[in-house]
């Protein structure tokens, strides 16, 4: 706990908490959006199409998606360390927060594995979609809406701090 | 200006605009008209992005009138019931009549039920607004209405039993937030953040697609045709009608908070823009004949660069509601 504080009470940390500077947490927080609906919304388009949705098209180009995704994702696990590191005491204390980097790791893995497997497969586009691609994409379907809810609800359970408006 | 003067610009745009709409969407019936159809289903959809403001600027002039002599508060609730009730049958016809443009777009026809669905839900509609338009009249003009008396009624949107980090409005607010769904959103505990997971949900559902079809038009997903994206658009606006219902039950749990917000005034106006925006991938030529691996015109590009600056503006405005206008 007295390092969790001390993160919390660092200087950038009581910066990002108390400023009343657009460019600290409101910022952090938008971009934290920004970044999720990139991730989320980039996979469930590829879980959607993965699942039937687009059928007779090449699946293949949604390949560029990836990056895309990578950089959504980066941009959430930077400004979610800061927000993290600004509210630590609270968030570490709460079981919702573990219940949500497990969704978040579990849709990481899972959209590695999908490129990895379903995106490498030389069969892709020459069939249909094969059985174990429609469960990873249900799988990935299931972790980021997991992760958008137990994120979302981190405002309302456990313990709940954090700068102003941050619980809206 | 304020909210009140926008309100006075754009009330008669929901009840004029669906006549002229209905209008114009009986004669394409009559007369078979394949462009007027298209039309008609063009100005619905427009009309229904233009109720949005008209709507809630309308709970800004309720804030401002209530409470004014010669002013009717039982004919102010009355007209904002029949309202909200418009607004939904608006919506639904204008989410409609995009589908209607969507499938023509792909297969040269509406499909059996789309224009008959269109039909019912504007004569609906129509009766729906035209009611509340003439409520709304009587709450300045007595002498088509009732003349009530002004009652300064002491509603408090139910914040009693509110979740905890839904917080506190101005007391000066609560005596201005409508009773009936407001009050529900608000007084369920679960309501709130379960509206907030699914207005998250869709915003992620918009931005993929979003995502996906600029990256096509700006060269950076270049061996897909446009059609085959074409066909991800309804997710699009699925995704855009639960942020719509659940964005106007925060709204019905805590208009003041949002009348009085510049920052949502800003939201609600990219929100229109990005509407029209929407139309021009649903249903324009110069897109649909794209084929795989061809160069997206400049227009395209023109239209994909704002679609991102629209949607990351709208998401920024939303997410900077508690800390730019000073809601919540």
């Amino acid at each position: 706990m007295d390092l969790l504080n001390t993160i919390e009470h660092n200087q950038f940390s009581q910066w990002v908490t108390n400023s009343p500077s657009v460019w600290a947490f409101p910022m952090f927080l938008f971009l934290h959006t920004a970044g999720m609906s990139i991730v989320a919304g980039g996979s469930a388009i590829i879980d959607l199409v993965l699942l039937g949705m687009w059928p007779k098209q090449p699946i293949k180009p949604l390949e560029r998606l990836y990056p895309a995704i990578w950089v959504g994702f980066w941009v959430n696990a930077i400004t979610g360390t800061v927000l993290l590191c600004a509210d630590a005491t609270a968030k570490l204390g709460s079981l919702d927060f573990y219940l949500k980097m497990g969704f978040v790791f579990a849709g990481v893995y899972v959209l590695h594995t999908m490129r990895r497997t379903v995106f490498a497969d030389p069969l892709l586009d020459k069939g249909p979609v094969s059985r174990s691609a429609k469960l990873w994409a249900w799988a990935s379907l299931i972790c980021w809406f997991g992760a958008i809810t137990a994120g979302r609800l981190l405002a309302y359970v456990g313990p709940v701090k954090g700068a102003p408006g941050a619980n809206t | 200006m304020n909210l009140a003067h926008v309100h006075l610009l754009v009330n008669h745009f929901p009840t004029v605009g669906t006549v002229i709409a209905l209008g114009l969407f009986l004669v394409a019936l009559v007369s078979h008209s394949v462009d007027l159809k298209r039309a008609g289903l063009v100005v619905f959809f427009i009309i229904s992005l233009i109720t949005i403001p008209t709507y809630m600027s309308g709970n800004a002039a309720e804030e401002m009138l209530r409470g004014r002599p010669g002013v009717s508060t039982s004919a102010i609730e009355a007209h904002r019931n029949a309202a909200q009730l418009a607004v939904v049958f608006m919506e639904f016809t204008g989410i409609v009549s995009w589908f209607g443009l969507w499938r023509f777009r792909r297969q040269s026809n509406f499909g059996r039920a789309t224009l008959p669905a269109v039909l019912l839900l504007s004569v609906v509609t129509l009766g729906v607004v035209g009611y509340a338009a003439n409520i709304g009249g009587g709450i300045r003009h007595p002498e088509i209405g009732d003349s009530g008396t002004v009652v300064a009624k002491g509603t408090t949107a139910g914040s009693k039993n509110a979740p905890a980090t839904v917080p506190e409005k101005p007391a000066a607010a609560k005596e201005l937030e409508p009773g009936g769904i407001g009050d529900y959103v608000t007084g369920e505990k679960w309501m709130w953040p379960t509206c907030e997971t699914l207005h998250f949900v869709g915003l992620s559902l918009l931005m993929g697609v979003v995502l996906l079809i600029d990256m096509r038009m700006l060269g950076v997903v270049k061996n897909v045709s446009f059609a085959a994206l074409h066909r991800l658009l309804p997710w699009a606006v699925l995704g855009f009608a639960v942020n719509l219902l659940t964005g106007m039950l925060f709204f019905a749990g805590r208009s003041s908070q949002y009348t009085t917000n510049s920052v949502f005034q800003w939201k609600m106006a990219l929100v229109i823009l990005a509407g029209v925006n929407a139309l021009y991938f649903t249903m324009f030529d110069e897109t649909w004949t794209l084929k795989a691996g061809d160069d997206a015109p400049v227009m395209a590009k023109v239209m994909a660069g704002s679609a991102l600056f629209l949607w990351i503006a709208i998401l920024y405005c939303g997410s900077m509601l508690p800390f730019l206008g000073g809601s919540f």
